[in-house]
């Protein structure tokens, strides 16, 4: 029996008096990739937010590994964000150019922050640029100054950088070029997760099309079932 | 025409400025806190030296021969002011960071708690030690030298270099160490440092001793020139907020830059006969003013495009 990774119930979150997600529930297996699928503005990347605790608010819970990250104490936004990210679940936003001011090798050691992963940076960056060759040649060069698809590139790199069982990947193909859509996701499907599990917020559901192991649809800040069994190829 | 003594002087007035402009900008970039104790900070850091000074002097002559003994009491006491700014920023981060960093308009409440922390520092330096100026001993040296043909005052010369080589030192650590990245990471994007596991409330800690600690080194610098008393920090308070956001607040070659600009300034004002030293602090501002004008992100000022 695989053991169960993220258990979210009843999630309700928002902004001020925004209700933006209405009594979610799922859960993830190590060893799975799951996608939440929706349009624009109806409330993926507010999930994630709300997760790492990012969120104005929020109500119900969320355990990560048996351990309560979510739940109804008064949070300040970000307050518990960095513990959540060190009991392992790493975030790639929306957005990616996190630190448009750092070369690449930097934005990728800042994935490696903890001072357990600090010591085996090389080595952990090597694997990174085994998944992403490109990025190895750009490795000084600044992030803001790169392509869409190479800072998507660099900031799941990020992602993988730390000791993070569980990722949460938000729109890895927005404003990417098809071609470009696809490598990612491609890259996406070749991260080992053997005792971990991944989970992306996706509009593109062609795109995820044998990517992934399962796919949820999100409409109004709710989940509406499974979209249907898409199994690896 | 300037003069080379002249060029020597705004250089000496852009490392001190620059030195309290870069802690200034700092601390607004990481943490998003205009903090207006800085002054007190140099205040306390004047007097801490001036103390340690005083009681090693005599320590120091006896243990230490001929001119070698103001170059020991001058890294001592310079050390001392390092120490005691740095100290002074653990207190400003208690008091008026850590209770309130993640509470809404934090910009505005710390602006106001670290002002109130400004006036009563100053209060209780005035209480305790009264309003009688201290003067540091002369230990950065008071002749000249000649610096390739030039005549150039030793004081000056030797806070431009320690200003350049502290200032050097500080950003290569920012550049190659852990912390470092953690702290330009935070200055680039808090959110995104939370997400990569980073803390801003544990990251401000060492920005606000290291800022402290500059402002230390800018008190023990100019302590040469100008006496210590409690309202000591005021004007480079003014000048070093001023400067910081004439170099766009959150850039720290904006600063530097800035510095210079405003140490050229203010040594040329005070040559032109109908201006005078009376007019500098007019003419500053309005060159201030006007580069606002202009270019309202200042000089630099880029990185609060990546803050928003």
């Amino acid at each position: 029996m695989t053991h169960q990774l993220l258990a979210v119930r009843g999630l309700s979150a928002g902004y001020g008096p925004l209700r933006v997600l209405h009594d979610i529930d799922f859960t993830i297996s190590e060893g799975e990739r799951l996608a939440i699928v929706g349009l624009n503005g109806h409330g993926k990347t507010t999930l994630f937010r709300a997760i790492m605790q990012l969120v104005g608010w929020q109500r119900g819970s969320v355990t990560f590994d048996g351990v309560e990250i979510g739940g109804t104490r008064s949070l300040g936004e970000g307050r518990y964000t960095p513990g959540i990210v060190r009991l392992g679940i790493a975030m790639t936003p929306q957005g990616d150019a996190i630190f448009p001011g750092l070369t690449v090798r930097e934005h990728l050691d800042c994935g490696a922050h903890a001072r357990s992963a600090w010591r085996e940076r090389a080595r952990r960056r090597e694997r990174v640029y085994q998944l992403f060759p490109q990025l190895e040649t750009l490795q000084d060069a600044l992030v803001g100054k790169l392509s869409g698809g190479e800072r998507r590139m660099v900031s799941i790199g990020r992602a993988l950088m730390s000791d993070a069982r569980l990722y949460l990947i938000d729109e890895p193909t927005l404003g990417l070029a098809p071609k470009v859509s696809r490598r990612v996701i491609e890259a996406l499907v070749n991260i080992p997760i053997e005792g971990k599990a991944m989970v992306i917020a996706e509009q593109n559901v062609a795109v995820l099309t044998g990517a992934v192991d399962r796919m949820i649809g999100m409409h109004a800040g709710r989940l509406r079932g499974e979209v249907g069994h898409v199994g690896l190829e | 025409m300037m003069d080379a003594s002249l060029f020597t002087y705004a250089l000496y007035l852009a490392a001190i400025y620059s030195l309290m402009a870069i802690g200034i900008s700092l601390l607004w970039s990481s943490v998003g806190m205009v903090n207006m104790a800085h002054g007190a900070t140099f205040a306390i850091s004047g007097y801490a030296a001036y103390f340690a000074a005083d009681w090693m002097m005599p320590l120091v002559k006896a243990a230490v021969d001929g001119p070698q003994s103001m170059t020991v009491l001058a890294i001592l006491t310079m050390a001392v002011g390092i120490v005691s700014g740095a100290i002074f920023g653990i207190v400003i981060y208690l008091v008026a960071f850590l209770p309130i960093h993640d509470k809404p308009n934090f910009a505005v409440r710390s602006l106001i708690i670290t002002l109130a922390l400004n006036l009563a520092s100053v209060q209780a330096l005035l209480y305790f030690f009264g309003p009688q100026q201290k003067a540091l001993p002369r230990f950065l040296g008071s002749g000249r030298m000649d610096l390739f043909g030039i005549p150039v005052r030793i004081d000056q010369l030797v806070t431009i270099v320690t200003t350049v080589v502290l200032l050097g030192l500080v950003l290569f650590w920012l550049r190659v160490s852990r912390k470092g990245l953690e702290i330009r990471a935070v200055m680039q994007n808090s959110e995104g440092a939370a997400l990569c596991g980073i803390s801003t409330r544990w990251t401000a800690l060492p920005i606000m001793m290291l800022t402290g600690a500059l402002a230390g080194v800018a008190a023990v610098l100019l302590s040469q020139n100008i006496f210590v008393n409690p309202t000591a920090g005021a004007t480079p308070l003014i000048k070093g907020l001023t400067i910081a956001l004439l170099g766009g607040l959150g850039s720290v070659p904006g600063a530097v830059l800035g510095a210079i600009l405003i140490g050229f300034l203010e040594a040329a004002t005070g040559i032109i006969p109908f201006l005078g030293q009376r007019y500098v602090l007019v003419v500053q501002f309005a060159f201030i003013v006007i580069m606002l004008v202009i270019r309202p992100r200042g000089l630099g000022g880029l990185l609060d495009e990546t803050r928003e």
